[in-house]
């Protein structure tokens, strides 16, 4: 089994790279990753595994994260700082890295009041920023916060998430060069439906170097219905899809309106392939890990380049 | 304030409201004081929750006050307080099981004044369906309502 | 100050129904402030518990005091005088004030009437706010007089999320976003800059590293 982040292999040899999203069972099941790895395989370059997302109780990112690389896959292990102090926080980068996990994305997490535990305390001890850092001096410097050494450094491929979409929008810049400037290799950003207002983050991006310090992958997410892009359109905050993307969907009957999602989402990757500082994309297609093949397919970007073994 | 006398209704009435000086107070009392118990305010936002709770504590079926129509108040906003007091009062006897409409608000008229006598008899027959207050508890009933 | 609201009276009524003579205990502070504890509502209170005691044919005496703060020995113990009728306080002091009665007269039952909330300031009238956390390392300075910590709904030091729209926090559309304002107000300063730098993860000793704080001053101490 290779221990090297192929996300990384990929992106190093400035090849446009694919990474797809999956999101662990409201159980113990380990069959459910693993079916669904076996609709990614192949067809991605790894594979982010989701962490209690929405704070909803899911088997773990760590522990689904493990059963990925049981079926030969690169996971990207989500790690949010809502449910976790940084003693486990850094604790699970030792553990993650010692099951040969080379990916991590750091993230903030939905707040606690969003899913079926209200009642839980969050923590938030670190933001996700400081967690780059911390996760930076793990892997550069061997030492952990508070400056005590490691006896064996990880080995992290480090990312962060970017929403070009939120506000204040001349801020998202400034936060993207922090998130760079505390050491995130990669950038995952937040669907993309519009793409003229991503271009424009895209291009203030480039402008302060950003694009150049690190890989920036565009996040796509196939609609599978007029009524959720309404619904994510209405109702999930930091999501920009635009009317004509709406009335788009509306146009077409029920049944075709899926094609027409993937038809936008490959249109959608066909336009980031050609954009200057976009290195790959991220498909989020939430329980909707079938499609994913055929969105890699059509936008032309099968197969994956060879797994280098170690 | 406490009166141990039991009445029907405590009012709590502006001293602007039209008629309602002392000599009409001393005749209104003449004509109807063991059932109505006046209490004459400098404003109609000066009265307070406690004031309501503590008349329908001691010896008041119903408490209720009598505000100048709005925008016509001295203190530019009593009957806007008073709104809003009373609500919190009828928000309070409600938690305990009492009915909300034992405490209410009546807003003069700017095109239609009326005098004081008026606006009590007007709130009377409006109360007088809610009959003995629990909150008096059955002791405080007359030998009339008792049924004796 | 400190904030609370009272209890719905039904909680309260289960919780004094097993005393006949009761004490409802005021607090003329903070509790007074936020309109929830002061002598008003402790009139307010104590009427309505003695109207409901009537309709439900209870036999109970209910009284009523309100001492100027609740959480100073020295303002406590003027209940000496006063307390001894009593089988139980319902007290109407922040959780602070309810413990130092109780510390002072162990053998008396105190129940707390409210439920304290945070430590805040009074935005407008009738308007209260969550604003500080008491961490006991004040950073206030370093984010232009807003905190961070208190106001942000995920305690983010180098913020905001991508959850910040049209300045409101994704949590509640109510909550303007800590880190909106934030950037406003260092905008206003010309001291943007500030936020380019990485701010490191707060040392959280200082709010519970050592246990339940307690500061002690020599130079105040008898």
């Amino acid at each position: 089994m290779s221990h090297e982040s192929q996300l990384k292999n990929v992106l190093v040899q400035g090849k446009f790279s694919v990474t797809a999203e999956c999101g662990p069972p409201k159980g113990a099941d380990p069959e459910v990753i693993l079916k669904k790895a076996q609709l990614l395989k192949g067809m991605v370059d790894a594979v982010n595994v989701t962490d209690n997302q929405t704070a909803i109780v899911r088997m773990s990112s760590l522990a689904a994260c493990a059963l990925l690389k049981t079926a030969g896959l690169d996971p990207v292990l989500q790690m949010v700082v809502r449910d976790r102090n940084r003693i486990s926080l850094q604790s699970d980068i030792l553990g993650a890295s010692a099951l040969g996990i080379r990916n991590v994305l750091c993230l903030s997490g939905d707040h606690q009041i969003f899913g079926n535990q209200p009642q839980a305390l969050g923590v938030f001890d670190l933001d996700s920023i400081q967690f780059v850092q911390v996760v930076k001096g793990m892997r550069d410097d061997g030492v952990i916060t508070g400056g005590d050494s490691l006896d064996h450094k990880p080995d992290m491929f480090i990312g962060a998430a970017a929403n070009p979409f939120a506000d204040p929008l001349g801020f998202r810049i400034v936060r993207l060069a922090k998130k760079i400037k505390a050491g995130a290799d990669f950038i995952q950003t937040q669907c993309i439906y519009n793409l003229n207002r991503f271009e424009t983050w895209l291009s203030m991006a480039a402008d302060k170097g950003l694009t150049e310090k690190t890989y920036i992958l565009g996040g796509v997410t196939p609609l599978k219905s007029a009524g959720m892009a309404k619904y994510m359109k209405n109702k999930v905050a930091g999501m920009d899809i635009p009317d004509d993307v709406i009335k788009r969907m509306e146009g077409v009957p029920k049944d075709k309106q899926r094609e027409e999602g993937i038809n936008i989402c490959v249109e959608t990757i066909s336009r980031l392939k050609e954009l200057k500082g976009v290195s790959g994309v991220h498909i989020m297609a939430i329980e909707w890990e079938e499609a994913v093949g055929e969105i890699v397919k059509r936008a032309g970007l099968y197969p994956r380049p060879a797994l280098d073994r170690a | 304030m406490i009166n141990t006398k039991r009445r029907k209704l405590a009012l709590f009435y502006c001293q602007n409201v039209p008629e309602s000086r002392e000599k009409d107070r001393q005749a209104l009392e003449e004509a109807c004081g063991d059932v109505i118990s006046l209490f004459p305010m400098p404003c109609s936002g000066r009265v307070e929750p406690v004031h309501l709770l503590r008349a329908l504590e001691e010896f008041a079926d119903a408490a209720y006050v009598i505000a100048c129509p709005t925008g016509a108040c001295r203190n530019f906003e009593g009957d806007l307080r008073a709104r809003k007091r009373i609500e919190r009062t009828r928000s309070i006897i409600e938690a305990i099981g009492l009915e909300r409409e034992r405490v209410g608000l009546l807003v003069c008229s700017k095109d239609n004044p009326k005098p004081l006598a008026v606006l009590a008899r007007e709130i009377m027959d409006k109360v007088s369906a809610l009959g003995p207050s629990p909150a008096l508890g059955p002791e405080a009933l007359d030998d009339e309502e008792k049924g004796i | 100050m400190i904030t609370g609201e009272q209890k719905p009276v039904e909680e309260i009524r289960k919780m004094i129904a097993p005393y006949k003579r009761i004490l409802v205990l005021g607090c003329g502070s903070c509790v007074a402030e936020c309109a929830s504890g002061g002598e008003k509502e402790t009139a307010m209170l104590a009427s309505a518990l003695r109207m409901a005691a009537r309709m439900n044919a209870e036999d109970v005496v209910i009284e009523e005091m309100t001492l100027d703060r609740q959480c100073v020995m020295e303002f406590v113990i003027q209940l000496d005088k006063a307390i001894d009728p009593y089988d139980a306080v319902l007290s109407l002091g922040c959780g602070a004030g309810v413990q130092a009665v109780a510390d002072m007269y162990p053998e008396v039952p105190i129940i707390p009437g409210l439920n304290t909330e945070f430590l805040g300031e009074t935005k407008a009238q009738g308007v209260w706010a969550e604003t500080c956390l008491g961490c006991g390392d004040c950073m206030l300075y370093d984010f232009g007089g807003i905190c961070p910590l208190a106001r942000c709904s995920k305690q983010i030091l180098n913020g905001p999320c991508g959850g910040s729209v049209d300045g409101k926090c994704e949590v509640n559309p109510d909550i303007p976003c800590a880190w909106q304002l934030i950037i406003d107000r260092l905008d206003k300063f010309g001291a943007l800059d500030r936020l380019e730098e990485i701010y490191p993860p707060k040392d959280w000793s200082t709010k519970q590293g050592g246990g339940p704080r307690k500061i002690i001053r020599e130079d105040q101490q008898k």
